[in-house]
């Protein structure tokens, strides 16, 4: 089902049937009701459908379905009837940070932040280290986006926590308001390589994409491949599994492997809760404890070897909560 | 069956990537001049008994030994029929080792109702010679809902064709459940398998507790899995057995994180700011009475010229 | 009967040449002053450019620490202009005499620090060139817009608060200034005219003014403590440590009156030394306006003392972090140098007599300035440096913080701004009101009157009870009290 697709049928896709998507919901039902009739069709197109599956279709029953990236207004509205959410289950993670190298290549990250980061975490002394990849918990009571001064961060209707980079004026308040230090700003251009890759795509709020200097930026939830049924970098990059994400409302979750599991079930089984939950931030990420872990737990005196730049703080490895 | 990705992942991790390291491995290859072992693995999925697709994995040997996903091999898929070889298609295989193809609607059927693919690497300038192939029968799965149905039973039905060319219903394979959400498919329950009786018909029950969209409406699925006749195969089916997702009333309230803010908190800041520049204003209209206050002498002589 | 002697006339011309005088001419100190922060300005000036073309990151903020000195600065520029209300407008609303030749400093002092103050959150801005987003799309939620309008109302205010009692004052530069034979002498005949606004000191426009200043009187406090809660806000607004606190309006709004109000006592101690005014700001003043910051030093102590003994004897976890590394950390050289140097040693040195003397009160004031300019800086990093997740595997320069050039250069411009300002307002505008001192010797002369007229009568009353009793003549000559200018 996760198949990706080769080069010529990308080219063939795009020619043939890009203009003739189908709008994710409404489309989608239009496409199960059609074939579920059994109509012969007369004049048949390549079809893509929301959850990237290809379907012949009829060209009549098809809807027109404009191609990413969609309008600031409509960035800004998100999908409606949508809840997302996600779950990230330590005992699962590894540590490999196979989500950041996804997250880092799919949205032209340079290499001094992390969108989504995996932390090596440990609440006491006694209790056991874990792994904990934190992206952006995408708050249903954002602090961030209460502290904007000029709406260029804001809470869509799915829940995404967005930025308009074309309307932030750069004055870090949310990057102070928010607890998780989720948030980083471009203090200089963007490097050449990056402009070189990025700088004639199309802004949008859901793509991130072109960064601008002086301005705030943050994991996005992948928006834009949501709006194409795909799961977001990070979550279908993780080579253990351990990322769920899903739409609330639907009750599913779903992991890199397409494992699709009921997600109330998913939390009360495994007894997921949501960082920091004293904050009152009400984070969309919720986490699974690390318990019954297959894989080798953190190693607290390691220092990250991984940039060469960098430095543990060892003073503040203890954690809240 | 596979699924699509456009984006810029994609564009740039294929994209880029093939092109640097064809390049790369070109480079270095012609230096070795010596081919990697290559396999091929070929799957085939059957949708909706309308869309069948093959997809071929390739993988191929690195120095160490390992065999990883092959990138940018042309797999050249072929239709074989009693020995004769038919060109399909060409396909070059994806970051994935993954190439794919979509068989043509009417697949002429060997005598055994069956079809026959090939799938093959030839005169690669990087990959060994491979060849796979894979035989499957036809078959039409299907899953029919009562209308209006308050039951929620789903009946799957698996139907092939007989020695005679009649159709025969198949018995004992194994047909899974699902519902079908936005990123995949979720089993509608715990225990979501069942195998088709001597009619070729599964009938499952599904859960009442299931989400559906704001109108209850969700999509079921019945789905086999790599089976030795007849491959993957898959059908959906469009019904309102979910729960109805209440729809929100506001989604974007006035709220202190909305766009908008809360009406006690505008009318406190008009309220308390609006009133001291109220006083500002008196202050300017004092100062603007200073200004055209005339002095006496004026007065005086203004009198004077009134007399 | 009046003191002969005492000619209130004469004393009210010698009051306003003292005042007029350092208008009148510009030395080469003046011009040599001048230049340096000209220099220093230009030096601001270009730093900033280079800062607009190569981004923020010419500066040591990174991502864990995004405010620095900037944001430090503007919290403490806002608090000094605390002083003008303070002194100006309680004093005035109480009714001190002794105010009468140290408000306009106050309220210039007041001016000046919030046009700087109000710049410092500019520079932070990574896009100002989309300043006019504010206005377009601003959100009334923000706490940084809440510090836009009230920064606005109280910067219209305190200008209007400054001009009010100006205007006697320039319309008396204008009718000084009689002979414009050069360029500048034609400008400032001009800028005066235009800015006396047609005073002509008619009763009815006295009147006008003096009830604009009892509403401006009244009308500025509450907005100046609304500045400076609102600048609190922006930080108790969030979750992080330190400065998710109750307190920390009142907290900021102390902080703000006690570097205000020490700030004013610089202010006094350099214009009395500068133009002379020896006579008028008396050793008097500096001894009231030492038990006022006495006063304030210990409210802010006390603050103090919620700030950090409160979670303190908790040591919630993410604000226990914060203060180990305040109380023994890395910055507890810097935390303890404030408590005790700038809190602790004023208060000791303002409660003994002997510490109220001119020098040793602008020395603690300095050391109170500074002190509160450092401690802004104290309240902003660490906390930035001590979120809730651990600081791991980032660039070093993300973990530390100490301002660089950029900064220090900027900064300093601004500072230098503030003197430019206030040596050109000195330069052009009489640095007391006159009008007001005048007042004061008005009043001072009819108390004395009045004195004199209640002894001649007790006396006269007496005189006629001695006659009474002894039938005899006796002399009713009183021995007179000269009036000084101020009490003193």
């Amino acid at each position: 089902m996760n198949d990706d697709l080769n080069k010529s049928r990308r080219n063939f896709i795009k020619k043939a049937s890009l203009a003739a998507g189908i709008t994710l919901a409404a489309g989608a039902i239009g496409i199960e009701k059609f074939l579920s009739a059994k109509s012969v069709p007369k004049k048949k197109t390549l079809v893509l459908t929301p959850d990237g599956k290809v379907y012949q279709a009829n060209c009549g029953e098809l809807k027109e379905f404009n191609p990413p990236p969609v309008s600031n207004l409509e960035a800004r509205k998100g999908i409606p009837n949508k809840k997302f959410v996600m779950v990230i289950d330590e005992a699962k993670c590894d540590g490999c940070k196979a989500c950041t190298e996804a997250c880092q290549s799919m949205h032209f990250i340079e290499s001094d932040r992390e969108w989504i980061k995996v932390f090596k975490m440990q609440d006491s002394e006694s209790t056991s280290p874990y792994f904990f990849p934190k992206p952006c918990f995408h708050c249903d009571n954002p602090p961030c986006t209460k502290v904007c001064p000029v709406n260029a961060t804001f809470k869509r209707q799915d829940g995404i926590v967005l930025i308009d980079n074309e309307r932030c004026i750069g004055c870090r308040s949310c990057m102070v308001a928010c607890p998780y230090s989720t948030r980083f700003f471009n203090w200089s251009h963007p490097k050449a390589d990056q402009i070189a890759e990025t700088g004639n795509m199309q802004y949008s709020p859901e793509l991130s994409l072109p960064r601008r200097m002086g301005t705030v930026e943050k994991c996005d939830f992948c928006p834009d491949m949501i709006r194409k049924g795909l799961l977001p970098a990070c979550v279908s990059g993780c080579a253990m599994d351990a990322i769920y994400f899903g739409d609330q409302n639907e009750d599913a979750v779903t992991n890199a492997s397409g494992v699709t599991v009921k997600f109330s079930q998913l939390l009360e089984d495994n007894a997921g809760y949501r960082h920091l939950e004293d904050l009152g931030t009400e984070p969309r990420v919720y986490y699974l404890p690390p318990k019954n872990r297959k894989y080798p737990k953190p190693d607290m005196n390691a220092s990250g070897k991984e940039l060469n730049q960098t430095e543990m703080k060892m003073g503040d490895m203890r954690m809240s909560e | 069956m596979k699924s699509i990705i456009i984006n810029r992942y994609f564009l740039k991790k294929l994209g880029f990537t093939i092109a640097v390291s064809s390049i790369l491995f070109n480079i270095s290859t012609a230096q070795i001049t010596e081919k990697r072992t290559t396999t091929i693995q070929l799957s085939f999925y059957k949708k909706a008994n309308i869309s069948k697709t093959i997809v071929g994995t390739v993988k191929a040997k690195n120095e160490e030994g390992k065999f990883l996903p092959a990138i940018n091999a042309k797999v050249n898929f072929y239709l074989v029929n009693n020995n004769a070889q038919t060109f399909l298609k060409a396909a070059y295989t994806n970051k994935a080792g993954k190439a794919n193809i979509i068989l043509p609607e009417n697949l002429p059927l060997d005598t055994g109702h069956c079809f026959t693919i090939a799938a093959k690497i030839e005169n690669d300038k990087v990959f060994e010679d491979a060849v796979e192939e894979l035989r499957y029968k036809e078959a039409n799965l299907e899953l029919k809902l009562a209308p209006y149905d308050t039951s929620r039973i789903a009946k799957a039905v698996l139907k092939t064709i007989g020695k005679n060319g009649e159709v025969i219903p198949v018995q004992d394979v194994e047909i899974k459940f699902y519902v079908k959400r936005l990123f995949g498919f979720m089993p509608a329950a715990e225990d979501y398998t069942l195998a088709t009786d001597e009619n070729g018909e599964a009938s499952f029950t599904y859960p009442k507790d299931i989400m559906g969209d704001t109108a209850g409406i969700l999509t079921v699925v019945a789905r086999i899995d790599d089976n030795e006749l007849f491959g993957n195969m898959e059908y959906q089916a469009v019904t309102a057995w979910g729960t109805v997702l209440l729809k929100e009333k506001e989604p974007f309230p006035r709220a202190l994180w909305e766009p908008y803010a809360p009406l006690p908190l505008i009318i406190t800041i008009a309220v308390l700011f609006g009133g001291v520049w109220f006083t500002y204003l008196i202050i300017f209209y004092s100062l603007y009475k200073i200004k055209k206050e005339k002095s006496d002498e004026q007065i005086e002589f203004e009198a004077i010229i009134k007399q | 009967m009046i003191n002969e002697k005492y000619d209130l006339k004469k004393e009210i011309e010698i009051v306003r040449e003292d005042c007029l005088r350092p208008t009148r001419r510009w030395g080469r100190s003046t011009q040599i002053w001048i230049g340096c922060l000209l220099i220093m300005i230009g030096w601001g000036i270009y730093c900033y450019i280079h800062q607009l073309r190569q981004g923020l990151g010419v500066t040591a903020m990174r991502n864990y620490v995004s405010w620095g000195l900037y944001i430090s600065t503007f919290v403490f520029f806002i608090g000094i202009s605390h002083s003008g209300t303070l002194v100006s407008a309680i004093l005035r609303i109480t009714k001190q005499e002794w105010r009468r030749p140290i408000t306009r400093s106050a309220e210039l002092l007041t001016f000046v620090s919030l046009l700087f103050g109000g710049i410092m959150p500019i520079i932070d801005l990574g896009r100002p060139d989309r300043l006019v987003n504010l206005v377009i799309f601003g959100r009334v939620q923000s706490p940084l817009m809440w510090d836009i309008i009230s920064i606005c109302t109280y910067f219209v205010g305190s200008s209007v608060f400054l001009f009010l009692p100006m205007i006697p004052d320039i319309a008396l530069c204008r009718d000084r200034l009689t002979v414009c034979e050069t360029r500048f002498d034609k400008f400032r005949k001009w800028l005066y005219t235009k800015m006396a606004i047609g005073w002509k000191g008619t009763k009815t426009q006295w009147h006008l003014l003096e009830k604009s200043m009892t509403i401006m009187t009244i009308i500025i406090i509450p907005v100046a403590v609304s500045v400076h809660t609102v600048v609190s806000y922006i930080f108790a607004m969030t979750l992080r440590p330190g400065w998710d606190s109750t307190v920390f309006g009142p907290y900021f709004v102390a902080g703000a009156l006690y570097s205000g109000s020490a700030g004013v006592i610089l202010g006094m101690a350099a214009f009395r030394k500068l133009y002379h005014l020896e006579k008028y700001i008396t050793k008097r003043h500096f001894d009231l306006m030492g038990r006022i910051v006495l006063a304030l030093t210990l409210i802010y102590a006390y603050l103090n003392l919620n700030e950090y003994w409160i979670p303190a004897y908790k040591m919630a976890t993410s604000e226990g972090h914060l203060l180990e590394d305040l109380f023994y950390g890395s910055y507890s050289k810097l935390f303890w140098t404030l408590q005790f140097g700038t809190v602790l040693l004023p208060i000791l040195i303002l409660s003994i007599p002997k510490g109220r003397t001119v020098l040793m009160i602008s020395i603690t004031c300095i050391i109170i300035v500074i002190g509160a300019w450092v401690k802004r800086y104290v309240i902003v990093v660490p906390t930035l440096l001590h979120p809730f997740m651990p600081i791991q595997e980032v660039p070093k320069d993300w973990s530390t913080y100490f301002p660089n050039w950029v900064e220090f250069s900027i900064t300093g411009a601004c500072l230098a701004g503030i003197f430019l300002v206030i040596t050109l307002f000195s330069k052009l505008f009489p640095m007391m009101a006159i009008w007001e001192v005048e007042e004061g010797l008005l009043i001072e002369h009819d108390r004395q009157l009045a004195i004199d007229i209640r002894l001649k009568r007790e006396a006269s009353e007496r005189v006629i009870n001695i006659e009474k009793l002894n039938g005899e003549k006796v002399s009713t000559e009183v021995e007179p009290i000269k009036p000084t200018v101020i009490t003193s």
